[in-house]
């Protein structure tokens, strides 16, 4: 089932001098339950388009549909609460709620959308145990190392249930064998929860893992391999 | 979860919002405590004048307040007290008969009201009885027989009845009191040496003891040597009923203090009889029926329901004799709104920028806030419950050290005996006890919040403007 289709999308920046197409004309789609994996070197429009996907960024033109309905005509204040309600974010540098230990950073969300107390705890104890930190539900950031609080930031962006997992860059400051753990753990959740995963990285490690490998170059698809 | 999140945003950087803590802290309490000083003293003020000088209502002829003049006297005087002793919240009245006069003594005169009073009634009430400059003599009631006086300390400076001395036991005393030998031993060449005046005794300081000297010791030096001789005399003239000159030496029965020096220049008290005898009034008649009443707040209501039963006297609350007080008592409270009001804002501004660096320095945070959903509103309820919290706190310690430090100086008062002459001349104690009423802490709390509101407004609104994939790829 489709989930996500972009349709002609492009990025132009013109604030500055220099006018600068970071998405060039990208048209794809994503099937419910995909682990993919947009590859390219730096400056082709991964994050660009992570974030036109997430709602972080409106396209200049082109059309994104997620489940049927046309992301680039809501409102902001509806963009925001699309994202609460459907994505599901990791980024680079983890960016977690320093003064927040791990189990508050992970229910943060669930507040914001009033779960109930019980339903709260059993699902962030469920979801720290998944990635490995049962035990650490107290510490706060500064007291994990990088791969614990990257894991960390993906149960937190699991923790709704989001129909999407967006993960820029989300190995680029982990060693090798938190990668794969880390990896490993998407991998899990991807299967058990059948939830999309779409990452933006040039980490060799990520791209053998995913399933569906999108390549682009100068904003543009350039390949686009399904394992 | 965005309140305790705002919480422990708070003290992220302990330093800094311990510095932004501390000046909300220092500005509450310097604002709640000079309040609190200035509430105390016109309290004291208001309170020294219904006790001492005006009672909480007064009846007179209609046209004597206007005239002073001794044949508009209010007739069948204890009848009236009866009646109005009948009223709904009298307790007690005090009936004056008043004259217009001069105090004299061998060396000085000086124009004065004479007021012939019943002791008994007068201290129902009143508490000038209780007001005695210490060994000064006492109230009437503690002296047997007639012929005499009980006048202001002011007065008896302004006649010379009290002098000043240097004796070998005010050097001892002023040893006692913790003077400087250095001090004292400037002072001796002069023991035994007497000053007619205030005046003189200054001046006679000033050429031993240098400035400082003066300005720190002047007055206990002044208080000491103060000397009021018992048996000092001073005659009292007035025109009689019949327009003629007449009067009657008296002594001295004590010397009231209390902190208001006009009223002591101006209020001589003999017996109503001796007055009655002198000036030759028909029987039972006055000037002047002060009433004390059960709550001077039904002063207005207990005036209305005399003026009832006698509309052709004239009836006037403490309220309509003092307006001077009255504003006080009735402007304070927005006056202190506004004094608080003008320290917040103050404080506001640093507040403003603290929370301008916490936005600045969160701004990649914010982005990420933002990206997982956390909507505008949200955002704008953190910074603003972080403003809050930053000045709730520093306000709530700041008004505990003040409620603290007022009541500790409250105990034994603020004394600013240096200044006691300038405070007096305006009807104020120079020994103030600071007193705030608990209704003004939860105004000062209602302010902090506002504050803490306002001043997060602009801070907030530029957390409101970032863009979130940018603020996201902020370093």
């Amino acid at each position: 089932m489709k989930v996500l289709e972009l349709k002609d999308v492009h990025k132009i920046y013109d604030k500055t001098e220099v006018e600068v197409h970071a998405v060039n004309g990208v048209s794809i789609d994503f099937i419910e339950g995909e682990f993919a994996a947009i590859v390219g070197p730096s400056g082709s429009g991964k994050t660009t388009l992570l974030n036109m996907i997430g709602g972080l960024d409106k396209p200049s033109t082109g059309v994104i549909f997620v489940d049927g309905k046309n992301l680039t005509k809501f409102k902001s204040s509806e963009i925001i609460d699309f994202r609460m309600r459907n994505i599901g974010f990791v980024f680079q540098s983890y960016n977690l709620i320093p003064v927040l230990t791990a189990k508050e950073n992970v229910e943060f969300i669930m507040n914001l959308q009033k779960w109930p107390k019980k339903d709260r705890d059993r699902r962030t104890m469920e979801l720290l145990e998944a990635v490995g930190l049962g035990d650490r539900g107290n510490s706060r950031p500064a007291q994990l190392s990088g791969g614990q609080q990257q894991r960390v930031a993906v149960a937190r962006a699991l923790a709704t249930k989001p129909k999407f997992i967006l993960a820029d860059e989300p190995t680029a400051n982990l060693d090798s064998a938190s990668t794969y753990n880390l990896l490993d753990i998407m991998e899990k959740l991807n299967k058990e929860e059948n939830i999309t995963f779409i990452f933006s990285t040039h980490d060799a490690r990520v791209v053998k893992k995913a399933r569906r490998v999108i390549t682009l170059e100068d904003g543009k698809v350039v390949s686009d391999i399904t394992h | 979860m965005i309140t305790k999140t705002a919480w422990k945003n708070i003290w992220r950087n302990k330093v800094r919002s311990m510095v932004v803590i501390a000046s909300v802290t220092i500005g509450i309490f310097a604002g709640v405590f000079a309040v609190g000083v200035m509430d105390g003293a016109i309290k004291q003020r208001i309170d020294s004048a219904l006790k001492n000088e005006v009672s909480h209502i007064q009846v007179t002829h209609p046209d004597f307040r206007s005239n002073n003049d001794l044949k508009f006297y209010i007739e069948n005087s204890d009848q009236v007290t009866a009646a109005l002793m009948e009223v709904e919240g009298v307790e007690a009245i005090a009936d004056r008969k008043i004259v217009i006069g001069m105090a004299n003594t061998a060396s000085k005169s000086s124009g004065v009201r004479i007021n012939g009073v019943n002791p008994i009634d007068e201290e129902k009430v009143f508490s000038l009885y209780n007001e005695v400059y210490p060994e000064s003599g006492g109230y009437f009631s503690d002296n047997v027989g007639s012929g005499y006086a009980f006048i202001g300390v002011n007065l008896a400076k302004s006649l010379n009845i009290i002098r000043y001395i240097i004796t070998g036991e005010v050097l001892n005393s002023l040893a006692e009191n913790g003077i400087p030998d250095e001090v004292i031993q400037k002072l001796s060449p002069f023991e035994g040496k007497r000053y007619k005046n205030e005046k003189s005794f200054k001046k006679e300081m000033r050429s031993v003891l240098d400035p400082k000297e003066e300005a720190k010791y002047g007055y206990v030096i002044k208080d000491e040597a103060q000397n009021f001789s018992k048996r000092a005399r001073l005659t009292l003239t007035f025109l009689d009923s019949n327009n003629n000159q007449t009067g009657g030496r008296f002594r001295i029965a004590g010397l009231y203090d209390i902190p208001n020096s006009m009223y002591e220049n101006m209020e001589v008290f003999i017996t109503g009889d001796e007055l009655e005898k002198l000036v030759g009034f028909p029987p039972d008649v006055s000037h002047l029926l002060a009433i004390r009443i059960s709550d001077v707040d039904d002063a207005g209501l207990v005036a209305k329901k005399i003026k009832e039963i006698y509309p052709g006297l004239e009836v006037m609350t403490w309220k309509e004799l003092q307006p001077d007080l009255a504003m006080m008592s009735e402007m304070t409270a927005s006056m202190y709104g506004v004094f608080m009001v003008l320290i917040l804002a103050a404080l506001a501004f640093g507040i403003v920028n603290t929370m301008l660096m916490v936005v600045l320095e969160r701004t990649k945070e914010l982005g990420m806030l933002t990206a997982i959903g956390m909507n505008k509103k949200k955002v704008f309820r953190m910074i603003m419950t972080e403003s809050v919290f930053l000045s709730l706190t520093g306000g709530v310690v700041g008004m505990i050290v003040s409620k603290v430090i007022i009541m500790l100086t409250a105990r034994n008062g603020i004394s600013l005996a240096g200044m006691e002459e300038g405070f007096e001349e305006m009807g104020f104690s120079a020994h103030i006890y600071p007193e705030i009423g608990p209704e003004f802490f939860g105004i000062v709390t209602v302010l902090i919040i506002i504050t803490g509101i306002l001043s997060s407004v602009y801070p907030a609104l530029k957390a409101l403007k970032l863009d979130p994939a940018e603020a996201l790829r902020t370093e």
